[in-house]
């Protein structure tokens, strides 16, 4: 099955925060129960807008995590993603002190960044407000939270962010994959974390792809997407050295593919090659069989063109039967379009997936579109015997990745190994 | 074991449009940074960039082509069309799933950001322009040569401040080794736009000069940045397939390492000790000793803090007399932006075809000292095997190349 030429690739910490939880323990029961985060948003007046809802982190003591001066030169994007760390980095058993004797890599997803806070700026710039604050512009980059995170847990190792659109988390974890395979690093902090935005909001509803109430990805009347907003960070490592030091392992990462349609910046191929080859390059570079595959977390946005061109490039990939067999859902359904980390927050919940042996179930999905035609596991979570899962993500420019995963080898169940130590469960 | 080497080069810079340009006002000394005139910067305590001022994309594209492109975009996608004539690269006979597009950039389009974003400020939420969106994402330029070629193989983009650039060119070193890909685009490109300028302005970032039209600059070290912008693309491929098709080759990207340090933000790293691993490891990684290093290229851009950094880990490294070694900090000429690393690497590898180094100051002039005022080497004639490229970036990361003329 798997190529073990190479050294192994074990997933050994997670992190979350989304708008269905707000730690892994939250998320895990959010996803499976079938929440929907996605509703009013109160970040900013969407008053005006034709789609007004999306998936916005509740919480609202985001700053408990660093103080007060602290939090003043950071961003939404960088508190989100602060959070999902603490919670990996703890549960990896990395505290601060550690973290720094070793020679960890951080390769993090990255999309608007600390745009919020740069749009704060520029809006006191343009209404002519005499007292602006240049300290807004420090978090705008988005490669902020990848040095944030670095500078915080003391990592000296490989750093960086990338930015492929809605799947530059997912491709961060590929990045992230290699640097172990490869043997620069024995372990990696990867993932990926995206705030709301004024700009994606209005971009998106500009581009008429948001639904106006809640996405219905596969449905035949869906509308568009659900933006939304989280991070998601994932603790890769040298699988034998997780196993020597007795780390839990969540599930293994197989491989990855990352290409490109080449085909228009916005609009996907319309006969689906991009996506089709992405995943067949994942499993061919994974030592994957077809066969093997239980389940697949879509891209799945709920847009008209995407659901139909993922459901044909599934079919043309896995061959009509097995791929009637698989269980595909779209958990954007519940936490939104969350952008540059939107892979990392569905790989996770591909993850929780294996290690539950369940499969979160798409939203909203009241009347399927003919032209969907597979198992989109609709309203309810399903137990389900998976050996391995994908994940896809597929974004603007024609950036299409999909990253495999299976068992982990020692896991236990996903509630008993992370709920004993972590509040919220 | 196989090696990576570059065989294609496309420039947009502001020492020229195309390699030849670039190369010929390189080896004269010419300066990129001059007085802005493609925006107002009155207000500004700056007025001085390494601007470019004569790109047209009509030179290299049709306008249905760039139509929609940002300013960044077009200038990565005329420099990828340059590399690829360069490359002699029949894409017609080649599995285009092969072709990989690697790039860095650190902001991508900002002048569509800016321009999307105004347009919601004073139109509001149903007067918005919906074409300029697409192009504010930063994968943009990437997803543009990739539309424009039809090259449908591994596409990323990374965007690391300063080194964003150089970890494009490490990625694609690795997904070329790990035979993901045959032949990879990997480039770099920023675009200065007003905004950006005025951003950095405000954080008190830039080299306060201010001149007057058709006044000459002369930017100190230690005074602040001098922004600049340009794209430029390198053809990479294994060896073997190089070998293969009869290809010439201008080098060899022998190793590369990227290591992070603990740094405040919007600063370097303080003494520069992962510089200083980062030179160290790609060295040892190439195989090369530091007095077989025949040229050293620095990330040097006026902003003092790295300049100290670099020139301490050169003596390091290279020991005591290393201050009188000769290096080449081009953003001296071009200006800094964050997909610089590619345009530094072309300026060592047309200098290994043609024998011609590029023009060097003393490290120790690096340091500002008043004693030794800025003074170019221009005795560049002859030839050089080995070149060492460092780059550190603002928030914490740095990065070390070998090229090796082979």
């Amino acid at each position: 099955m798997n190529n073990h030429i190479l050294p192994r690739v074990a997933v050994t910490g997670l992190g979350i925060i989304t708008s269905i939880g707000e730690s892994i323990p939250e998320f895990r029961k959010g996803l499976l129960s079938g929440k929907c985060g996605i509703g009013p948003v109160s970040l900013f007046n969407t008053s005006g807008f034709p789609a007004t809802y999306a998936a916005q982190v509740k919480k609202a003591e985001l700053n408990g995590i660093v103080n007060e001066r602290e939090a003043k030169r950071m961003s939404r994007c960088d508190l989100l993603g602060l959070v999902a760390a603490g919670e990996a980095m703890t549960d990896t058993g990395l505290d601060s002190d550690k973290a720094g004797t070793r020679n960890i890599g951080v390769v993090l997803g990255g999309g608007a960044g600390g745009m919020l806070s740069w749009e704060h700026y520029r809006r006191s710039l343009w209404s002519g407000e005499i007292r602006k604050r240049p300290s807004l512009l420090l978090p705008c980059a988005c490669c902020s939270f990848t040095d944030l995170l670095a500078n915080r847990y003391r990592l000296t190792g490989t750093r960086t962010t990338v930015a492929t659109a809605c799947s530059s988390s997912a491709t961060a974890i590929g990045v992230a994959f290699d640097l172990i395979q490869t043997g620069i690093h024995e372990m990696v902090i990867t993932g990926g974390s995206e705030a709301l935005s004024e700009l994606t909001f209005a971009g998106f509803n500009a581009l008429r792809v948001m639904d106006p109430a809640y996405c219905r990805p596969f449905d035949k009347n869906r509308k568009g997407l659900s933006l939304g907003e989280g991070a998601a960070i994932l603790v890769l490592e040298n699988y034998d050295r997780a196993r020597e030091r007795g780390a839990t392992i969540y599930a293994e990462m197989l491989g990855y593919a990352t290409n490109s349609d080449a085909f228009h910046m916005t609009s996907p191929d319309p006969d689906a090659m991009g996506m089709s080859r992405v995943m067949e390059r994942a499993l061919e570079r994974s030592g994957v069989d077809t066969n093997e595959v239980d389940y697949i977390n879509a891209h799945g946005t709920g847009t008209r063109s995407n659901d139909p061109l993922e459901t044909r490039a599934i079919k043309r990939v896995f061959g009509d039967k097995q791929a009637r067999d698989l269980a595909v859902s779209s958990t954007k359904s519940m936490v939104g379009h969350c952008l540059g980390a939107g892979g990392a927050i569905e790989a996770t919940a591909t993850i929780l997936a294996i290690c539950e042996q369940v499969v979160p179930p798409t939203l909203h999905l009241e009347e399927p579109d003919p032209e969907c035609d597979l198992d989109y596991v609709p309203g309810r979570s399903t137990p389900r015997a998976i050996r391995i899962a994908m994940s896809n993500s597929f974004a603007f420019g024609g950036n299409n990745t999909a990253l495999l995963f299976g068992k982990g080898g020692n896991e236990k169940p996903f509630s008993a190994s992370f709920s004993t130590n972590k509040p919220g469960s | 074991m196989n090696e990576i080497v570059v065989t294609g080069i496309g420039i947009i810079s502001p020492l020229g449009i195309g390699r030849e340009a670039f190369q010929t006002n390189l080896t004269k000394g010419k300066t990129g940074i001059k007085r802005i005139t493609s925006f107002d910067s009155t207000s500004l305590h700056s007025n001085i960039a390494g601007c470019i001022e004569d790109f047209d994309p009509r030179g290299f594209m049709s306008p249905g082509a760039y139509r929609r492109m940002g300013r960044v975009s077009s200038m990565a996608v005329a420099a990828s069309i340059e590399a690829l004539d360069d490359s002699r690269l029949v894409l017609d006979t080649m599995d285009r799933e092969r072709v990989a597009v690697i790039m860095g950039t650190a902001y991508g389009s900002s002048s569509h950001v800016e321009n999307f974003y105004l347009s919601f400020l004073e139109n509001g939420p149903r007067g918005t322009q919906p074409f300029l969106f697409p192009d504010t994402v930063p994968n943009a330029p990437a997803s543009h040569i990739a539309i424009f070629h039809k090259m449908t193989g591994p596409n990323t983009t990374f965007c690391q401040n300063e080194i964003s650039a150089e970890l494009a060119m490490l990625y694609a070193r690795s997904i070329l080794l790990k035979r993901l890909a045959d032949v990879a685009l990997v480039g770099g490109a920023d675009e200065l736009s007003p905004i950006l300028f005025q951003c950095y302005d405000a954080l008190g970032a830039l080299n306060r000069v201010k001149i007057g039209k058709g006044q000459t600059m002369d930017p100190k070290p230690g005074r602040g940045l001098v922004l600049g912008e340009g794209a430029c693309v390198l053809v990479l491929e294994r060896d073997d397939f190089a070998a293969g098709r009869g290809a010439e080759t201008y080098g060899v990207l022998k190793s590369g390492v990227v290591k992070g340090r603990i740094t405040s933000v919007g600063h370097y790293e303080p003494e520069g000790d992962q510089m200083g691993r980062a030179m160290t490891m790609a060295m040892e990684q190439a195989g090369v000793a530091p007095d077989g290093v025949d040229e050293i290229h620095v990330s040097a851009n006026f902003s003092g803090e790295l300049e100290r950094m670099e020139c301490r880990q050169i003596e390091k490294a290279f020991g005591k007399a290393a201050m009188h070694l000769g290096v080449t900090p081009l953003k001296y000429l071009t200006g800094d932006y964050g997909g610089a690393g590619t345009l530094r690497a072309a300026a060592i590898l047309m200098g290994f075809r043609h024998q011609l180094t590029p023009p060097t100051v003393t490290a120790a002039m690096l340091e500002g000292d008043p004693k030794h005022p800025l003074k170019w080497d221009y005795s560049t004639a002859g030839k050089s095997r080995c070149a060492l490229m460092t780059t550190s970036t603002f928030g914490g990361g740095s990065s070390s190349f070998v090229f090796v003329n082979e």
